[in-house]
Formats: structure tokens, C-alpha cells, sequence
């Protein structure tokens, strides 16, 4: 189908952006890599008078390594996430859940920053920001700000994000050295998560020292599992479908 | 109809185009049966009858053989079994659904269901391996050809054959000692094996035949066959392809024919202008019928230029042999090869008294009899019985398609018709409210499979030829759609046998299949209201029959 019509304005820079916001009101609405509002404006279900496009900002896109943290550009695509060298080394839970993400022309297309600021929570990457305690960098009218993951996610679809706000970065914690898996259940191969677990742990001695559990499509929100983490897992956890075929087993564990 | 209409009264070409949506909204839909199936047996495991009653949905008004699909079906029920007495009801119902036709099988993807699962059920009952029980019913491969109960007459086929070679490469009974060992220590991942020896009808179809079904059409195909004079090869058919790989198939069989380069045979097709005669592609009759068409086409133009070639090379007729394109006097070296006939049709400078000039053909051939492809089809599915999760682990099919002209197109056909039905297995779905509003009427909520959730096939063919056509072949073009969906449901129900399943609604979802483990358990659970938006469907949370102003 064909979407309603719309304005459509692609500045050059954050505050560009932000004043084209500004001055659409409620509006106006961001588009990132379009992977999640391209089908909602062509089922029309949004009819935005205004469509603002961050992909003319170059300082969006990329991943730099900050020495104690990895911080990504709002506008980063999965695929350029998977494959960066910093993210696999020191978040690797982040590359292991992006590569879930869809197929091929989505991971090309679709952004770390706009699957966060759209907020489903079907969504795989809020799980993972919330467990990795990611911070969120907001370019707004009275500047910047940053926000922990935990107070980013409020509801279903809603965020810290106010209207005239921009999601520029998203800050990583390092992990290096931690070992993590991204669990996903869903339909079918491309489908969006039914329930997925976001899963980090580092290990001491044979035995897990330190865990990081963030819960996928369980709540209106990501959720992280706290209580699972404070729980000792080095005694008596034995992994699910020991006993069951090799395919069976790679096809749970295989992003390990 | 509505563009013609259209451009008649602008005077203007009015082209049609629709959205998916409306495609999936207005074009119709299939297999929509309700199926009461009865079969009676010995102790022994000898079938003695089978009783079908079927409820089938029409939909909202009648499409071009709507009515006609369980009627092909019931022709379908005994498959390849030697079933003595057989009872067919059917109530054809209206709703106010979307219309159901013809949709890639046609009736006997959905008797094939019911008789495949039903000859399970009956293993159970007899506590017999559901292979053996098959073997012991069907037609053996010299008993051919046999009439069946409802009065066909499969003319070849070796269901032990295909079988046997099937069970081999799936390794049959390394997967049920597996599975029995699984059982014992109580997995939660399950083993299931599915099988389906399905046969069809198809090469649709001898004319008399549709004429006693009022079929609206006869079951002929045409072909016509021009030798240019430059040598090469202008074939005209009524079996339109639409990605079949007609083209290919129909140059290697005029090119094996005459003797000419593959590459010097031209198929046109598809515009009524160049091609007005013919019934088209559907019910896996392309090759088998008009195929045949083509090779009948070819004969009649080596018949006349057998003649040319005699007045030729000054010989009997009868001292002249064809082979490899070219007409040789026998025992001399003496030849015309059949693109110099050709040209010499084309000048006429001398031509046998009462020749017309130029060479070609035409021919239509009107079947005898229909065409019986047949298979064994082995599928080993992995449930999660914690969640429900369906893996199809490995597929196994050995095809009797008869003789094969193209090994990489039948090959091709079995792919994808084995992911359309494992789809209808385990994926697509036409879901409908209490309204009769269609909610899962784009791809954004419609299920459909891809390359990842699907294993690579292990596909194999052998071949006993068609006795009913020159070429001996059969047809694949619905084989895989027809024989795998059994297959499926089948393995499903196998892995949960243990825990009690005995039947799960297609598609076996994890949400299906999690609950019939719970209600066999003896738990209860909530049934989910049908327009439930599907969890992880296209948009994500975002439910497109009722949004919830999400993104404004």
C-alpha cells in the first residue's frame, strides 16, 4: 500500500534536526533506518505530516571504542554492529543479538537507535541495552543529556524520548571476556521475538561470578531478570536439553 | 472480465493491478475441509473399507472449480491401497469466507492427508509399524495395472521400490531405535517420524472423463511444430508456462525427437495471437499431455519429411532410417539431414507429387488415461515438548515421476512443492474472526516459512515409466505439495504419541502443539481467541486490525 502523503526533511546535523522537530510539533516523525515505521506508514496506521531523516547526520553512524566502554551511534545499522571488531570483543552479547534481528535487508537497513526509541517490546536490542546497563546519549531543545537504560524504557512503545528529542548514541559498558548468549523463540526464522533472553555472564573458576539477564517481550517493557542474576548458578544448574540430538542442542545454544 | 468490460466501453487498455492484500483478501484460498474419516480393517491389518464424509467450504460464491476440488479428491481417497469397499459424501457448504479453488494439488493434497493420516491411527489401533501396514495394503508393483475401488486404472508403479530406497537414505530404523530411546529417558526434545506413500492423478485429463465429472472444459493439449528454412525450430504450445521451465523441458523432447541442437528450438506460448489453441498448465499435465502433444507434432513432421527424403535421395521410403536428425538410405552412406529437408519444403522446387510445401505439423492429443505419479516421503521432526517448538530435522523423498526429462527441474518442482506443503503443515493459515473478517490478510501477519526454517531436502526420483504415453512420463509439478503435509502432521503426532496426542489442528504451531500436550496431560489451558494478533508477527507488537495508536 501506498503510505498518506508526508512532508519530509533530511538535515545535516543534530540540532538541524531538532529544530525541524521543534517546529513540527507532535507532528513530525523520526526516521531512522524506516525498518519499523516504512510498514506502520504504509499499512497507515501513522500518518506523520513530517517525516525527519537522520540518515544525512554522519555523526550518528559509527562505533568508537572509548577505552572503559563502546559507544554506537544512534544511527549504526545491525549490520555494521555485527561485524565491528570492539562490539564482538567487548560486547559480544550486542552482536549476538543483531544478528537475530530479522533478515538480511532489515539488518542493512534497520538501526541500533531507532529499534530502542521505537520501544517494542518485541524489540531484541532493548533487552540487551537494559542487561548491558547501556546508557542513552538524547540530543534535545535544551541540549544533551544522558539517560541509563533502565530509565529510557517506561511503557509499551515510550520512552525518555520527549518530541522534540533525538537518540544519538548508545554507550556499552565493556565485557571483555565475558561469555553471553542471545535466546530467541519465535514463529518462524525472520519473525519478531515471541519471548527471547538476553544472557551475560562472566566466569571465575568454573563458576559464574557475575550475571546480566535482561527478558524480551515478557512485560510492556524490556525487563531485567535481577533476581536471576543474585542467584548463585554455579551449584546444581545443569544446561537445558542436555540428552537431547546435537542439531537440537546447536539450534538452542548457537550463538555461543 | 472487469477490464474487458472496462476497455470496451473507454476504447482504452485497462490493466489490473491489487495490492497484496487484496490479492490475499480476493483471490481465492484452499483446502478448506472438514474430513470425518472412517476406515474399517482385520485384525490381520487387511484394510476392508473406507468411509469419507467431508465438509467442504466453498467459501462466499463458487470460483472456476470450486465444487470440483473434492470431487478431483475423491477419486484420491484409496490411494495406493487395495481398499474393497469405499463410501464418498460430500456437502459442498457456502460461508462468508473467501472463495477456495484450485490451489496447487486440488483435492488430493487433502485426500491424501486424510488417508495417510488415517492409516497411521489405524497402526496404532493394530499396534503395527505404520510402514508395514502400508506395505501390506497397497498395490503390489505386479499387480499393475490395477483398478481401483473408485474405478481408475493405475497403469505402473512400484511403491517398493521408492520405499525401499526411501527408508535406506533416511535411515529408517537407526531413527526408531532413537526415538524409542528418547522415549525411555523421557526427552523433552521428541522424536517423531512422519511418513506419506502418496500417489495422484494427474496429466489432467482424458476429456471423456471431465465430460462425466461436467467438467467445463475437455482435457486435450495442442502443439504445433514449424521447421524454418533456416533449420530452425518454431514450437507452438497451449501449455503455457509460468515458470515451470516448459521452454526447456519441450526443446530437449523436439530436440530429441527430430535430431536438431536444443538451441535451434524455439517454444512459443502464452499469447493467443501466436498460440489460440490450448487448455494450458495445471493438474501436473503439462508434459504428460502436452508434452505428448509436441512429440505426436514431431512424428507427423518426420512423416513427412520421411517422404521428401525419399524423393530426395531417390529411395523407398521403407529403405530409409531416422536417427540423430538425419534420413540415411540403409547400408549406404547416402543421407539428408532434416534441416535440408526442410529448406527444401521451404523452396518446393521439387517436391513428391501432391507434397504442400513448407514442413510443420500440428497435433492434439486427448489423453487415455490420467497419469499416477507416486512416492514415499519420510520426515523426521524434533517437538519441544517444554514449548511446543516443531524442528523438521530431515526429509526424505524418493518421487516416481516416470520417465524425467529434466532431472534439475524436477528436482526443482519437489523443493518447492515440499515447501509449500510443509507450510501448510506447520505455517500458513487463513485466520478469520466471528465476523468472517479475514485478520491475517497481509504479509505483515501471514505466516510463510523461508530457507532457514526449512532442512536441505534430500530428494531423489526413480522411475517407472507411464505405459499411457510414448514418453512414459508422469508429471511432478504438485508431488511435493501433495505428499508432504501428511508427512508432517504425521512425525508431529508420532513424537507426542507417547504423551498422548493423538491428533493436532494444522498448522501445528507451538502454541497448538503446547497445548494438545497439556490437554493430554490433563491440564487446561486458555484457548486464544482466533483474531489474537500472532505473537512475532510483521510488525511486531503492533497489531494492524487493532492498533493501538503505538506510533503517532
Amino acid at each position: 500500500m501506498i503510505p498518506a502523503q508526508f512532508d519530509y526533511v533530511k538535515p545535516s546535523s543534530v540540532e538541524e534536526a531538532v529544530q525541524a522537530l521543534q517546529q513540527a510539533g507532535d507532528e513530525a516523525k523520526i526516521i531512522a533506518g524506516g525498518q519499523s515505521l516504512l510498514p506502520v506508514l504504509r499499512l497507515r496506521l501513522a500518518a506523520p505530516s513530517l517525516l525527519v531523516d537522520l540518515g544525512g547526520i554522519a555523526e550518528l553512524r559509527g562505533i568508537r571504542d572509548e577505552g572503559d566502554r563502546v559507544a554506537v551511534g544512534a544511527m549504526t545499522s545491525y549490520y555494521d554492529i555485527i561485524r565491528d571488531e570492539s562490539v564482538q570483543q567487548h560486547v559480544a552479547l550486542l552482536a549476538q543479538a543483531t544478528e537475530t534481528v530479522a533478515d538480511g535487508q532489515v539488518r542493512h537497513r534497520g538501526t541500533l537507535g531507532g529499534s530502542l526509541a521505537h520501544a517494542d517490546p518485541a524489540g531484541d536490542l532493548g533487552a540487551v541495552a537494559l542487561a548491558l546497563d547501556a546508557e542513552l546519549v538524547i540530543a534535545g531543545p535544551e541540549g544533551r543529556r544522558t539517560v541509563p537504560a533502565p530509565q529510557f524504557f517506561l511503557d509499551y512503545f515510550t520512552t525518555a524520548l520527549g518530541e522534540s528529542d533525538i537518540l544519538t548514541e548508545i554507550r556499552f559498558p565493556k565485557y571483555t571476556g565475558w561469555g553471553s548468549h542471545y535466546e530467541k523463540f519465535n514463529r518462524t526464522a525472520q519473525a519478531w521475538s515471541m519471548v527471547a533472553i538476553a544472557a551475560a555472564v562472566r566466569v571465575e573458576g568454573g563458576s559464574i561470578a557475575e550475571a546480566r539477564v535482561g527478558l524480551t517481550n515478557m512485560g510492556s517493557t524490556p525487563i531485567r531478570a535481577a533476581g536471576v542474576e543474585q542467584r548463585s548458578w554455579a551449584t546444581g544448574h545443569r544446561r537445558r536439553g542436555a540428552g537431547s540430538s546435537r542439531k537440537g542442542h546447536r539450534r538452542h545454544c548457537r550463538a555461543e | 472480465m472487469l477490464c474487458v468490460v472496462l476497455a470496451q466501453k473507454l476504447g482504452r487498455p485497462v490493466k489490473w493491478t491489487e495490492t497484496r492484500s487484496e490479492s490475499l483478501l480476493t483471490a481465492h484460498h484452499g483446502r478448506d475441509q472438514i474430513q470425518d474419516i472412517t476406515i474399517t480393517a482385520k485384525k490381520d491389518g487387511t484394510v476392508t473399507g473406507l468411509d469419507v464424509k467431508l465438509l467442504a467450504d466453498m467459501g462466499a460464491y463458487l470460483g472456476l472449480v470450486g465444487g470440483g476440488v473434492p470431487i478431483l479428491g475423491a477419486f484420491m481417497f484409496n490411494a495406493i491401497y487395495k481398499i474393497p469397499a469405499y463410501k464418498f459424501t460430500c456437502t459442498n457448504v457456502f460461508t462468508t469466507k473467501t472463495l477456495t479453488d484450485a490451489y496447487r494439488g486440488a483435492g488430493r493434497p487433502e485426500a491424501t492427508f486424510a488417508i495417510e493420516r488415517i492409516m497411521d491411527e489405524l497402526a496404532v489401533e493394530l499396534g503395527r509399524d505404520p510402514m508395514e501396514l502400508r506395505q501390506q495394503n497397497w498395490i503390489k508393483h505386479e499387480e499393475f495395472p490395477f483398478t481401483t475401488v473408485c474405478g481408475l486404472t493405475y497403469d505402473s508403479g512400484n511403491y517398493e521400490q521408492a520405499t525401499q530406497q526411501a527408508m535406506e537414505l533416511f535411515d529408517y530404523a537407526g531413527l526408531r531405535r532413537e526415538q524409542e530411546e528418547r522415549r525411555r529417558s523421557g526427552d523433552p526434545v521428541q522424536l517423531g517420524i512422519g511418513i506419506s506413500t502418496f500417489t495422484e492423478m494427474c496429466g489432467l485429463a482424458p476429456s471423456r472423463v471431465l465430460g462425466s465429472l461436467a467438467y467445463g472444459a475437455g482435457g486435450w493439449e495442442a502443439a504445433s511444430i514449424r521447421m524454418l528454412a533456416t533449420g530452425k525450430v518454431e514450437v507452438i504450445t497451449g501449455a503455457s508456462p509460468h515458470g515451470q521451465g516448459h521452454e526447456t523441458a519441450f526443446s530437449q523432447i523436439v530436440a530429441d525427437q527430430l535430431g536438431v541442437p536444443f538451441e535451434d528450438v524455439e517454444i512459443l506460448h502464452g499469447d493467443t495471437q501466436i498460440s489460440p489453441k490450448g487448455l494450458d498448465t495445471y493438474g501436473s499435465r503439462s508434459l504428460a499431455v502436452g508434452g505428448i502433444a509436441i512429440v505426436d507434432a514431431s512424428q507427423k513432421v518426420i512423416a513427412k519429411a520421411r517422404k521428401l527424403a525419399a524423393h530426395m535421395l531417390e529411395a523407398d521410403e521403407n529403405d530409409l532410417e531416422f536417427a540423430n536428425g538425419t534420413f540415411t538410405v540403409r547400408g549406404t552412406d547416402k543421407g539428408k539431414a532434416i534441416q535440408e529437408i526442410a529448406f527444401a519444403a521451404f523452396m518446393a522446387h521439387d517436391l513428391p507429387d501432391g507434397m504442400e510445401p513448407s514442413l510443420d505439423a500440428d497435433a492434439v492429443y486427448d489423453p487415455e488415461n490420467f497419469s499416477f505419479p507416486h512416492g514415499t516421503h519420510l520426515a523426521a521432526i524434533e517437538v519441544d515438548t517444554e514449548t511446543g517448538h516443531v524442528d523438521l530435522r530431515k526429509y526424505v523423498c524418493v518421487d516416481d515421476v516416470g520417465t524425467v526429462i529434466n532431472p534439475l527441474i524436477v528436482e526443482g518442482q519437489v523443493h518447492g512443492g515440499l515447501a509449500q506443503g510443509i507450510a501448510q503443515a506447520l505455517f500458513e493459515e487463513a485466520n478469520y474472526d466471528e465476523q468472517g473478517t479475514l485478520v491475517n490478510g497481509t504479509f505483515v501477519d501471514y505466516t510463510l516459512p523461508s530457507a532457514a526454517d526449512l532442512p536441505s531436502f534430500d530428494t531423489h526420483v526413480v522411475s517407472t515409466p507411464a505405459t499411457s504415453n510414448p514418453l512414459g512420463v508422469k508429471g511432478v509439478g504438485e508431488a511435493g505439495t501433495i505428499a508432504s503435509t501428511p508427512a508432517i502432521v504425521n512425525g508431529v503426532i508420532d513424537a507426542l504419541r507417547d504423551l498422548g496426542v493423538t491428533d493436532v489442528e494444522m498448522p501445528c504451531t507451538s502454541q497448538r502443539v503446547w497445548r494438545a500436550i497439556q490437554d493430554a496431560k490433563g491440564r487446561s489451558t486458555q484457548e486464544t481467541p482466533v483474531d489474537t494478533h500472532s505473537p512475532g508477527a510483521g510488525l511486531g507488537s503492533i497489531d494492524p486490525n487493532n492498533p493501538q495508536g503505538e506510533v503517532q
